[in-house]
């Protein structure tokens, strides 16, 4: 018998019809896609809209206001991901502060944190620990190891989110969602199987050009059937389980909370924070942080962008007075963000 | 900084981490999040931890989702 050979190239160029809405999530993924030119590939009749999954992107203002309150007010030496140093807050960005004396590092890891607060035990080391289920265990594993080694220098400023709500609150942006590989490498494919029973389509992808494309592809044949359907197509990294070890600490040491969403605003139990007995570890609780008032860019469109209601160059600001050096709002800052990545790379679309 | 890195386990130690190998470069990360991983093992790297195994090539495991389309349509 002869094997068909369409290839996922030719699935997403060839497609004509009704317009296919697909949502990228992860930050990587809008920047792997811009990076390898795989718009440009696509059919007239499937839009790519970048979605809320940067981190960095959809860290709340008043965040940056209260890292940046315990840099300046409290002598806190803030480690942090390089991503949110120039992450505007309602006054400054956390360079700002670092211009007016406050210590700032960037670091790796949460436990490179934990190292720096070991080395340095009369100083208040402060991790600023963002990120969706796919770092928060890292976190945990920090406050875990400082606990272990006596630290009494050590807290955790959380901003932590976890997918389901987001997923939830933008389902109706798009056709289906292009899921990302590495929060259900931690969570396993359950999330999105509860949100196919919900009529919510979506593909699991990796991140090489080969994986982006066939999860792309598989996504536009599926959905060309009109049948909600469900894909893992990581299967290499993504388990149905997940990482069990990774649930069960976070569970352990973390509870669900309400959080703001950058341009968003707050959905409930999105986030996760410390429970009551890591209060120590817990920069909110240990250093009463309370009463600061914080004010987003009116000018910054974030929120649209990440909603997929508008694109970045729709922005009046866009590449006028908000460019990657000098960025308005989040989605401008890291490479992983719409705004930043729609820059670098011309802003084709 | 939401980046994975593949990386080769080079070695575990007692205290919970493990010696990998990304390209090249060295680095220490935590293997707590992963059970009996073994020197040799392909895992995924995320902010200083193993998160996952990595089982396949790319290559392979997109060329088997493409055989299963084309069956499919
Ligand atoms: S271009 Fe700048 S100000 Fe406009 S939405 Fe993007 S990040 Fe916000």
């Amino acid at each position: 018998m002869e094997k068909q050979t369409k290839s996922a190239r030719e699935i997403l160029q060839d497609y004509r019809g009704k317009k296919i809405r697909i949502m990228e999530v992860c930050g990587t993924h809008t920047h792997e896609i811009f990076r390898l030119g795989i718009r440009g590939l696509l059919s007239p009749d499937i839009q790519l809209i970048s979605g809320p999954g940067c981190p960095v992107c959809v860290t709340p203002v008043d965040f940056i206001d209260e890292a940046v309150y315990l840099a300046l007010e409290k002598g806190v030496t803030i480690c942090t991901f390089g991503d949110l140093v120039r992450v505007p807050g309602t006054k400054m960005s956390l360079a700002g502060a670092r211009a007016r004396g406050a210590a700032v590092k960037v670091v790796y890891s949460p436990m490179d944190a934990v190292d720096y607060a070991a080395g340095h035990p009369d100083t208040q080391v402060c991790f600023l620990s963002v990120g969706f289920e796919t770092t928060t265990p890292s976190s945990c594993l920090a406050v875990q190891k400082a606990k272990q080694e006596g630290l009494q220098n050590f807290t955790i400023l959380t901003a932590n989110k976890t997918m389901p709500s987001a997923y939830e609150a933008m389902k109706d942006a798009a056709d289906f969602y292009l899921y990302p590989g590495h929060v259900h490498a931690i969570t396993g494919t359950k999330d999105c199987l509860d949100m196919l029973d919900k009529g919510v389509s979506g593909v699991v992808a990796g991140f090489t050009g080969k994986e982006i494309l066939t999860a792309l592809a598989v996504g536009v044949a599926k959905a060309q059937k009109g049948e909600p359907f469900f894909v893992n197509c990581y299967p290499r990294v993504v388990t149905e389980k997940g990482s069990p070890a990774a649930q069960k600490l976070v569970a352990e040491m973390m509870e669900p909370c309400d959080a703001r969403w950058r341009g968003i605003g707050v959905l409930k139990d999105s986030g996760v924070k410390l429970r009551p007995q890591w209060g120590d570890y817990d920069a909110r609780v240990k250093f009463d942080i309370k009463g600061i008032e914080s004010r987003e860019n009116p000018a910054c469109r974030c929120g649209d962008v990440l909603q997929g209601k508008c694109s970045p160059s729709d922005c009046r600001v866009f590449g006028k007075g908000c460019t990657p050096e000098h960025p308005v709002g989040a989605c401008m800052v890291s490479g992983e963000g719409a705004c930043s990545a729609f820059y670098l790379y011309g802003g084709i679309i | 900084m939401c980046v994975g890195l593949p990386a080769r386990i080079v070695g575990i130690d007692e205290d919970g981490t493990a010696l990998v190998d990304a390209s090249g470069a060295k680095r220490r990360v935590s293997a707590a999040l992963l059970e009996d991983l073994e020197p040799g093992d392909y895992v995924m790297v995320h902010a200083g931890a193993a998160i996952a195994r990595i089982t396949d090539e790319d290559s392979h495991e997109t060329e088997q989702l493409m055989d299963q389309l084309m069956i499919e349509i």
